[in-house]
């Protein structure tokens, strides 16, 4: 601890402590996870801001995400070029969201995203069909599947377009006080 | 238009900046594809007003839902740009911002320190939010007793030792009474059976009977010695009564915290099907097992609430007649199981009628006398539910209707058999029947010489039992179980299956336990460390049991397995030990063999007989306190406060309807001037915004 370390300048620490809500044992902590999935990939030396990028396979086989349902979603959506092939900064800053201390706005946008699945900024029916199928393993029937989804839109479309953007969203999180022990993930 | 905008604004900041074009490059495609996404003021200054520079950017910057590299660009920029500030400001910034870092170091020390974080997050993880809560509730209680430990022992075990020890500097005071009242010979045998010792300390008589352990042994001492004075019963009540409100503040408290929650976001069956699909997803859940489970659960949910629809509309349609049908048939088994819970209700009478009558019974026999009560409320909690249960599967309610029917019957059994075996001790202490044996000394002195250590000695048996019980079950029924489910794949094992583990039962085996050592406290002042120690025990023997015997329940039910239906039983079982403690305090005459109250009429009368010893300024104090030229004006104050914060929240409730409305409003005026937009385009023959969009992508590619 302390300055012994040499992979990162004090001023990259210090700008990471400040844009994520990790501390800098943290940091270092994570760093080490994301070394652990491709030592030979990944430098010792983080100084000179590499470009490591490393691919999906390998971030999706992480035990905290191996067996989420949505993990392809999540890595596609904090990761730069929208593939699932992630960098360092957007490694810390997916975990930065899914800790516990981020607020609920935040984590609310950003799982907006994950489930849309179709990237056009709104919760429509095939988006809303396709978590369905991913959270209940396909085990729903078509009837049931557009009932719940019929219900969705019902009780959270505040706006009455037939789908869901990010404030009708957020609205519906407000009144839902599990939304933050759920959307965390501990590392 | 918006990105023409930040293009401007960027290039002018960009000029001798290295990571420009990166910047821009991340720009752009932050902006074409979420537009409706937050946006970042690059022209703002860094402290606006003082507020938010208090702190610095820093912490904003960490809640904006940005890339890293975008924020870390932010950041930079800030941090050039140098704000024009006094060395003061710039002094208190830099503290504020290292205290931050040491309040979030320090939040990290702590959370090692905090009991079995490491456990629950584990059962957290694998077996779900509802088992997770039982867990924390039994921490709670853990912690609970051992604070109200501390408190006894500090106030009433340690004062007595001490005392006892250096006996010179006391003085007892004897009662005023007849010689027979005050003859109390605690069995104190030379030589006994060697077996005798185990038999004493499971049901606490023998050795254990003239111990700290219970209220005999301790003397009505008031220590003068140069300036001390410390009155030992006084102690010993307000302790006590402290106490009771020392938990129940705890418990309010915690309450607290999740009622806010909860009035916060509503009833929660409103948007209950949004909610389950967005937020039911526990993303802290590891492992294939637990995460197949979790979506079983979650279509088991599902399924259950569109069945709870469909059979809601169907009693919508039923004919008269099917209603007054299902409603006889209600009332009908409702008397029925009301007839189940009286039985058992006459079953623990008569067993503690008996029991009770058995004093003195030797060796193995007399230990199932005495455990006789402890034996019939359990099997009666065992039975009756059950029972309840199949009567249940003929009562043709909604699902969850019926889970929390057989839970309010379960609690309305535990707690009022309590009350029964409670109410059957006092009428025989005190001769309900006006019987001659309570003339002499207005308690039955012949049975009960020292009634209080007997009444002490039946609640440490209850706790004892249960203990006892629950380890037992566990080794001759959940291990058996799995292995021969695990190890025997016939027809009958599949069907049985391994044990769920099923939280509203276990919740309530909690609080009962909780519920019998807040009644005996009074009477056994070492019960909160005993039902410590056993509630620590029990804890990890859960969690062995949770690991290796159990699957996860499928079906839950949020409304039972919420924090707040925890802690409003645990006050029902505080409400009935008030009862009991207060009849005791005001009503009965305290034994005058043994005790700290022996020479008083009523355990209460301590405290005015203190009273009067008080000096006379602090009398005139208390009694303006009580008189009514300061209790009306208090009153009166009181209830303007009520109402004020009561039209608050009214206000507040009202305005957000208001809002709602208009948010309603607003989207249809939206998609009205939509459609005016595309009949009015189309009219002109301009592309529409989709045609435009196909037309990029495909340029793109």
């Amino acid at each position: 601890m302390g300055n012994k370390q040499t992979i990162f300048t004090a001023q990259q620490l210090d700008a990471y402590q400040d844009c994520t809500f990790f501390t800098r044992k943290e940091i270092l902590r994570l760093f080490d996870r994301y070394r652990d999935l491709a030592p030979q990939l990944v430098p010792l030396d983080y100084t000179d801001q590499p470009d490591v990028r490393l691919p999906y396979e390998l971030i999706g086989s992480m035990p905290e995400l191996k067996d989420n349902p949505f993990r392809q979603r999540i890595a596609e959506v904090f990761s730069e070029d929208g593939e699932g092939n992630m960098t360092l900064d957007d490694f810390l800053d997916m975990f930065s969201v899914l800790s516990e201390m981020a607020p609920r706005d935040l984590k609310a946008y950003y799982a907006f995203k994950i489930y849309d699945f179709n990237n056009d900024d709104f919760l429509c029916k095939s988006d809303l069909e396709k978590t369905l199928n991913k959270l209940t393993r396909n085990e729903l029937t078509e009837d049931e599947v557009r009932m719940v989804c019929e219900k969705v839109i019902d009780e959270a479309d505040l706006d009455n377009d037939g789908r869901l953007s990010l404030e009708d969203f957020q609205h519906m999180i407000v009144r839902a006080p599990d939304f933050l022990s759920t959307f965390h993930i501990r590392i | 238009m918006e990105f023409s905008e930040l293009q401007r604004q960027s290039s002018t900041i960009a000029h001798g900046y290295h990571g420009a074009q990166q910047l821009m490059r991340l720009q752009s495609k932050s902006v074409v594809s979420n537009q409706n996404g937050p946006q970042f003021n690059w022209g703002s200054p860094p402290s606006e007003g003082g507020e938010e520079g208090d702190v610095g950017p820093p912490k904003d910057l960490r809640e904006r839902p940005m890339t890293m590299r975008l924020k870390r660009a932010i950041r930079e920029v800030q941090q050039m740009r140098v704000p024009v500030v006094t060395s003061w400001q710039s002094w208190k910034r830099s503290k504020a911002k290292s205290l931050s870092r040491f309040r979030a170091d320090a939040g990290g020390v702590m959370s090692y320190v905090a009991l079995w974080r490491k456990a629950l997050h584990k059962i957290g993880g694998h077996f779900g939010g509802g088992v997770q809560s039982y867990f924390m509730f039994l921490r709670f209680l853990v912690v609970l007793n051992f604070l109200s430990f501390l408190l006894i022992a500090g106030f009433i075990l340690i004062p007595s030792i001490v005392f006892r020890s250096t006996s010179t500097s006391n003085m007892t005071v004897d009662s005023t009474g007849p010689e027979v009242c005050k003859v109390y010979d605690p069995n104190l045998q030379g030589l006994v059976v060697f077996y005798q010792y185990f038999l004493d300390l499971l049901s606490g008589t023998g050795f254990m009977e003239y111990s700290y352990m219970f209220y005999g042994y301790y003397n009505n001492t008031v220590a003068e010695s140069s300036g001390f004075h410390y009155n030992l019963p006084l102690a010993y009540l307000l302790t006590s009564v402290f106490y009771f409100t020392f938990c129940l503040i705890c418990i309010v408290a915690r309450m607290g915290s999740a009622l806010r929650v909860a009035v916060a976001t509503g009833s929660g069956a409103a948007g209950s099907y949004s909610k389950m699909v967005f937020t039911g997803w526990d993303y802290g859940c590891q492992g294939d097992r637990a995460t197949k489970l979790k979506q079983k659960s979650i279509h088991y949910q599902l399924q259950v609430d569109l069945e709870e629809e469909r059979l809601q509309k169907k009693a919508l349609s039923l004919t008269l007649g099917q209603t007054v049908g299902l409603c006889s048939l209600h009332i009908f088994l409702m008397l029925v199981s009301l007839a189940l819970i009286g039985g058992a209700f006459f079953g623990i009478f008569k067993a503690t009628v008996f029991s009770q009558a058995q004093v003195g019974a030797e060796g193995i026999l007399g230990l199932f006398w005495v455990y006789l009560p402890s034996i019939v409320i359990t099997t009666g909690n065992f039975v009756v539910p059950f029972m309840c249960d199949q009567i249940a599967l003929f009562e043709r309610y909604s699902p969850s209707t019926t889970i929390i029917m057989a839970l309010f019957r379960s609690v309305f059994l535990r707690m009022i058999s309590l009350g029964v075996l409670l109410f059957t001790l006092w009428s025989q202490i005190t001769c309900f029947k006006d019987s001659p044996k309570c003339e002499l000394c207005q308690y039955n002195n012949k049975e009960y010489p020292c009634w209080e250590t007997r009444v002490g000695q039946e609640m440490y048996k209850l706790a004892l039992f249960d203990f006892l019980i629950t380890i037992a079950m566990l080794f001759l029924v959940e291990f058996p179980r799995r292995l021969v489910v695990d190890h025997y794949s016939c027809a009958l094992t599949r069907w049985v299956g391994r044990q769920e583990f099923l939280v509203p039962p276990n919740v309530l085996g909690l609080v009962y336990g909780q519920t019998v050592v807040w009644t005996g406290a009074l009477f056994c002042p070492l019960l909160p460390l005993i039902n410590t120690l056993k509630f620590f025990i029990l804890f990890y023997c859960k969690k062995v049991t949770l690991f290796s015997n159990c699957r996860p329940a499928v079906k839950t039910f949020r409304s039972t397995t919420s924090t707040i239906f925890f802690l409003v039983v645990l006050l029902f079982g505080w409400g009935l030990a008030l009862v009991a403690m207060i009849y005791s305090l005001a009503q009965i005459h305290p034994s005058m063999s043994c005790g700290p109250f022996r020479s008083l009429t009523m355990m209460w009368s301590i405290v005015p007989n203190t009273f009067d010893t008080l000096s006379l300024t602090t009398q005139d104090f208390i009694f303006y306190m009580g008189s009514q030229a300061f209790s009306i004006p208090l009153f009166i104050f009181s209830c303007v406060v009520l109402c004020y914060v009561a039209a608050l929240a009214a206000v507040y409730g009202k305005s957000v309807d208001l809002l709602k409305a208009q948010l309603k409003l607003e989207g249809r005026d939206k998609q009205f001037l939509v459609k005016q937009i595309e009949e009015l385009s189309r009219e002109m023959g301009v592309p529409t915004r989709d045609q435009l969009d196909t037309f990029d992508t495909g340029a793109a590619n």
